[in-house]
Formats: C-alpha cells, structure tokens, sequence
C-alpha cells in the first residue's frame, strides 16, 4: 500500500451520521463490540430467512411473465423454492449457532485452564530479560500481570476468535452429517403446512363459489 | 511445559485487537465461503454422474463462481467496515473531554451493573477488579485512563462489528443468489451447446435434487431451466 491510499484511507469520509446515534447508547455499543461469530450467524440467516423466499417468489414472478409461461411452471417451482430456502436459513441457523456456541465455550475453557498454569511461566519469563515470553509479557495472559477481570475478558475474546475459526473446520463436517438430514425434515413439514394452508384456502373459496350459485339462481328465478 | 508453550505461540499469533472484531468476523465468514465454495467445486469434479468434457467446463465455473462471491463479499464488506470504523472514531474525536468522560462512566457503569446481576453473573473476585480496573473510588467515582480507552476501543469495534453485519446481510442475502443466477445462466448455455441431442431426463441429475426425492413437488423435477439450477445448487450448496 503507497502513502497515498493510506493518506485516502485516513481521510475516508465514513458514512455521515450513522455512527452518531450508536456512540451515545452504552448498551449498543456494548452489544456490538461483544458480538462474536454466533451474532454475526443469526443477523446473516435471520435476514437470508426473510429476503431469500421473497427473492425466490419474485424471480419465479418476473421469470413467468417475461417468458409468458402459460403452465406457470416456474412460478411453482419458486414457491417450492422459497419454501427451502427458509427451511435452509432456519436450519442452518439452528445448527450453526448450537456449532459455533459450543466452539466458543469449549475454547474459553481450555485456553483459561491452560492459562492460569501458562500464566505463572510467563510471570517468571518475564522477569528475565532474554524470556521467551519477554515481549507478549503486557499482552498475554498471566495470573501475575493481569487481574481477574482483564484475564476472563481475555480469554473470552480468545476463545471467540479461535472457537469461531475451529466451528468453521467442524462445520465442513456437520453440514454434511446434521445440516442436510435436518433442513430436509424442516422441508418436508414447511411444504406440508404450506399445501395445508393452500388446499385450505383452494376448499373456502370453493365453497363460497358453491354458496353463491344458488343465490344468483334464486335472484334469475325472482 | 510443551503443551503451554504450544498454546502460548497460538495465542501470541491469534492475540486479538479488540477494535478489529469486524474484521475478524469478515475474515472467518470469509473462511467458510472459501470453504463451502471448494466443497462445492471438489464435489462437481468427483460427480461419477458428469463426463470428463462437462466437468472442463463445471469445475472452473464452479470455483469462478466461489472465487467471483468471496471476492466481491470481502471487498465490499472490508470497504463498510473500514468506513464505519472511521466514522466511529470522527465521532470519538469530536467529543470534548467531559463528553467523553461522561459517556466512558455510562459504558463502564452500565458493564458493571450487567456483570452483577442476571444470567451470566460473575464472581465476586472480577466484580472487584472490574471496579478497580475501571474506577478510582468506587463505581460512582471518576472513571480511570483505562475505562476511557476501553470505551473508545469499544466504539471502534461497535463500528467494525455493524459494518461486519451489513455485509454479510448484503452479500449472502441479495449477492450470493444474484451471483449464482449469472453463473447459472452460463451453465445452462453451455449444456445446451454441448448436449444438443440429450433429453431431459439425462440432464435431471444436473439441475434439480427433487428429481431424487418423490416426496417433492412432481412439478418442480423440470431440467434445464435456470430456476431448476438454482433449486439444484441451493440445496446442494454448502453454508457455513
């Protein structure tokens, strides 16, 4: 990077405004900065739950239209669709935040025991001047250098960032062995209450088309 | 001693600034793209049901559609973030002291309070070192140089983390199907080209899952249309 793109991004205008409201509220900002991949899973996937079908429904609309489908096969098949996708957000949001969770926790908890009996080495090391923990002495974890409160918030922002990463390597599995048989069960029960819903609405109408023959007949016979 | 060592050496490499949250968010949904997009290639090429000459052609498609969706999510997100945490720290750099240590004492006041009561109450040794980390006498006093610089750390990161969060929305709601629609297309055009004497039924394994699964939609087992393709390569593809 050349002095003037560092110089362009120093003066980066950022996004007017939108920063403004959010430094004023503690607990915001306390929420934002504290969020971990878990948060970041159910923002992403919440919104894909609410977007995706939508989108689906609109291609499958606009595909029908432009082609001028008379079967209106396609516009079937978005529904169809639209239905997986949610079933696939949904899904995937279970297992990824249950995945990601257990990740952080078990990784907070093996890097807290280790530690507090690392802590105590890196308080002798680094005392010495040649210590193999000389330099990260300030930084890194340590019974002696840091308190209580500083060494659990360590330690929580450490598991979160190795907990995160090693819930991405473990995903690559589970997705094959618990993501597609559970998004295939949330499928099949959405696309029955779906065809529910719809033989339910196709019966009323039907009915109230039956209710209003007799009453058109009654008024020709009056 | 070697397991410390060991776990010493992952930490000072994974030792994280509390202002780069978002990026570090960015990085590992960017991780897990890369991953679900070589998941998705590795399986077109290994597919026994694809011949050697449409797999010339579906493989590199498949890893310039992951390549072409990492690349695009992780510029523009790293774009927002970087923005957002500037903006952040104009807003920081705008407040007079007492604003500032106004809004530093609600922070650290409001951190205490949570650290002390409810579902993840802590114990009473960080309760006390939080209170002597972050104030001089007592949580109604003045606030410490360190609270200060956690709060401003913290603002930073709360800007990183939103920007964070916008860009995944973006990209994995509205990017990633208008990516693999545009990709979609290509193979569906060159699959025409290539098989022009092919039926449909030979190409159903290309395109659509459902026609594997009867207890699906008979109508939704229609081959060679880019909706089908979509069907195919969502409920294929990998999320991570």
């Amino acid at each position: 990077m050349n002095i003037q793109s560092i110089n362009n991004n120093q003066n980066n205008p950022g996004f007017k405004g939108i920063m403004k409201p959010l430094v004023k509220n503690a607990g915001l900002v306390a929420a934002l900065a504290g969020s971990s991949v878990v948060a970041q899973k159910i923002v992403m996937s919440g919104s894909e739950a609410v977007v995706g079908p939508m989108i689906d429904i609109g291609v499958g609309k606009t595909i029908t239209k432009i082609t001028d489908e008379k079967d209106g096969k396609t516009n079937d098949s978005s529904k169809v669709q639209a239905i997986r996708t949610f079933s696939q957000s949904v899904g995937g949001t279970i297992v990824g935040v249950i995945m990601r969770l257990s990740c952080i926790a078990l990784m907070t908890a093996i890097l807290s025991k280790i530690g507090q009996s690392a802590g105590k080495l890196i308080g002798k090391e680094a005392t010495k001047k040649d210590g193999v923990f000389r330099q990260i002495a300030d930084t890194v974890v340590g019974d002696k250098a840091l308190n209580a409160y500083e060494y659990e918030e360590k330690m929580k922002s450490w598991g979160k960032s190795t907990g995160g990463g090693i819930a991405v390597l473990i995903m690559l599995v589970t997705n094959f062995i618990i993501d597609a048989p559970f998004i295939n069960w949330i499928n099949g029960k959405m696309t029955n209450i779906v065809n529910n819903i719809q033989t339910k609405k196709q019966n009323k109408i039907a009915q109230n088309n039956a209710s209003q023959k007799p009453k058109q007949a009654n008024k020709e016979v009056g | 001693m070697a397991k410390e060592n060991f776990i010493i050496s992952i930490l000072k490499k994974c030792n994280p600034d509390p202002t780069k949250a978002g990026n570090l968010l960015l990085n590992l949904n960017a991780l897990g793209i890369l991953f679900a997009a070589g998941s998705n290639t590795f399986a077109a090429a290994i597919d026994k049901n694809t011949s050697k000459e449409d797999k010339k052609f579906l493989v590199p498609a498949g890893a310039a559609t992951g390549v072409a969706n990492l690349g695009i999510y992780y510029l523009m997100t790293n774009r927002i973030i970087s923005h957002l945490k500037n903006s952040a720290q104009k807003e920081i750099n705008k407040m007079d002291t007492l604003t500032l240590e106004k809004n530093a004492k609600t922070y650290a006041q409001n951190a205490l309070k949570k650290a002390q009561k409810g579902l993840f109450k802590k114990s009473e040794e960080y309760i006390k070192s939080m209170e002597k980390t972050l104030f001089e006498n007592g949580s109604e006093g003045k606030i410490t140089a360190k609270a200060i610089e956690l709060y401003k750390d913290n603002v930073k990161a709360a800007g990183g983390v939103l920007g964070a969060f916008i860009g995944a929305v973006i990209g994995c709601s509205i990017l990633t199907p208008i990516i693999r629609d545009v990709s979609a297309y290509f193979v569906q055009k060159h699959m025409k080209k290539s098989n022009p004497n092919i039926t449909n039924d030979d190409l159903k394994h290309f395109y659509t899952i459902t026609s594997l699964n009867n207890s699906l939609n008979s109508q939704n087992k229609m081959p060679l249309t880019m909706k089908n393709y979509m069907n195919y390569s969502s409920s294929q593809g990998l999320k991570i």
